[in-house]
């Protein structure tokens, strides 16, 4: 449903989708049935000629059961809720599956530096490949990000991945997607960072592999310096 | 009659929120008057000054008074990636989305002049290490586009030089050395400074011509 509106363009993205949707339609039901009961009860109970209004004390059983059950179901839907949300979580942020390639994003008001490793598929070496506002992955690839600040508090948000990361100034944080579609698609800024904030964009092109590395090949040779970061193996759990 | 007036009172009472209701949905389509230079340049003064003044807190430079045909050009520049675009270039980057405010050609050229017409503040001093006589020498260089009092040279695209902030002329001069300016293929007039700030061998080199810079007047 959410897919009609916006792609989904990785691997997780649709259980994210699917966690939304289970939200949305519980508490959207829970929401309408309370709403509806609630007006009415006002229409129904709306002062009346020749009737007078009465105290209820709620201590009947079948009083009660207005409080109770109701009670019951929200405990019952919010463990459901914080079950599913668990498992996605788990997927997405607690661990790091295997990667075939590693890219450095940088953030700085109000750009985005990408650090590709190159030919070799190695970070920090002469052939990385630097772009602004710009990032170049494979399909069908698993990439480990590591983010980073060079001033404020930004957040690295690609809304086709249904990917959003804090990136904390003096941190390397890490995280991964596998892109499942190709095309280019919005890089955003999620985090207020300055009076340019809005216009922090950047895009994510998504390349097929003979394009990919016919990229690769194409910018190599602009080698420079990069970024310091200590260097992270792949793979494992946070 | 008075079901008459009542109509007509409901028609105008219904036509009025209609027009609250989509007014400000119906896009003008250049209908809007445009924006002046001074209205778009609220933009650029969180960084450099209501006056245009500067911040060196925020590496913002000093751009009040300098001509327009400058300003123009450096804003395109930024627009188009040709200057702002290295990675290493941090003050560069930030400028760059901030010049794509402008919509159009049309309010890059009023922005420039209102910058042009901005009184030029007096720069302070803030490198105390520079010699200014050693760097009277090594201003030769420069002499020849930016003219003997920098007051820079529109024909060959110098811009005028004397009374910029030390600070600013040093980072420009350290980003041409190192490539993290003047590189972009299709900055012409970047290419050609490259190599002139090639020519002065290190940091202090370049404190000295930028000391000497700021004997001129503006």
């Amino acid at each position: 449903m959410i897919s009609h509106y916006l792609e989904q363009a990785s691997t997780f993205a649709r259980d994210i989708d699917n966690l939304i949707l289970l939200i949305t339609l519980t508490v959207g039901f829970w929401f309408l049935l309370a709403q509806f009961l609630f007006f009415g009860f006002i229409l129904k109970f709306r002062a009346q000629d020749g009737k007078k209004a009465q105290y209820i004390s709620g201590e009947n059983k079948w009083e009660k059961r207005w409080v109770s059950l109701p009670h019951y179901a929200t405990l019952f839907f919010d463990v459901l809720i914080i079950i599913a949300a668990i498992r996605v979580w788990q997927d997405v942020k607690m661990t790091l599956p295997q990667a075939d390639s590693t890219v450095r994003v940088i953030a700085q008001q109000w750009a985005w530096t990408f650090v590709h490793p190159g030919p070799d598929n190695k970070l920090d070496t002469a052939d990385d490949i630097r772009t602004v506002d710009e990032l170049h992955v494979e399909v069908n690839k698993t990439y480990h990000f590591e983010l980073q600040s060079r001033d404020v508090l930004h957040s690295f948000s690609v809304p086709v991945f249904r990917l959003k990361q804090d990136v904390i100034p003096g941190r390397t944080i890490k995280g991964w997607f596998k892109p499942t579609m190709t095309g280019g698609f919005d890089v955003q800024c999620t985090e207020i960072c300055g009076i340019g904030h809005g216009i922090m964009a950047a895009r994510v092109l998504i390349e097929n592999a003979a394009d990919h590395a016919a990229w690769v090949k194409a910018n190599a040779p602009q080698v420079a310096a990069a970024t310091p970061a200590d260097n992270v193996p792949t793979g494992g759990s946070r | 009659m008075h079901q008459t007036t009542t109509r007509r009172l409901l028609a105008l009472l219904g036509a009025a929120v209609t027009a609250g209701l989509f007014g400000g949905c119906i896009k003008p389509d250049g209908a809007a008057p445009p924006l002046s230079g001074k209205e778009l340049f609220a933009s650029c003064s969180s960084c450099h000054g209501v006056g245009g003044e500067g911040n060196p807190t925020l590496a913002a430079p000093s751009i009040a008074g300098l001509p327009a045909w400058y300003v123009e050009s450096q804003l395109v520049k930024f627009r188009t990636g040709i200057r702002g675009a290295h990675p290493d270039d941090l003050e560069g980057l930030r400028m760059r989305p901030m010049s794509r405010q402008m919509k159009d050609e049309a309010e890059v050229k009023r922005v420039s002049e209102y910058v042009a017409s901005l009184p030029a503040p007096k720069a302070v001093k803030t490198l105390a290490d520079g010699d200014a006589t050693a760097g009277a020498s090594a201003y030769a260089t420069c002499l020849a586009c930016h003219g003997p009092a920098g007051l820079g040279n529109e024909a060959l695209k110098a811009p005028p030089i004397a009374g910029q902030s030390d600070w600013y002329l040093l980072a420009q001069l350290k980003k041409f050395k190192d490539g993290v300016r003047g590189t972009n293929p299709k900055d012409v007039t970047g290419a050609q400074m490259r190599p002139m700030a090639m020519t002065l061998a290190d940091e202090k080199a370049m404190k000295n011509v930028v000391a000497h810079i700021a004997t001129f007047s503006r």
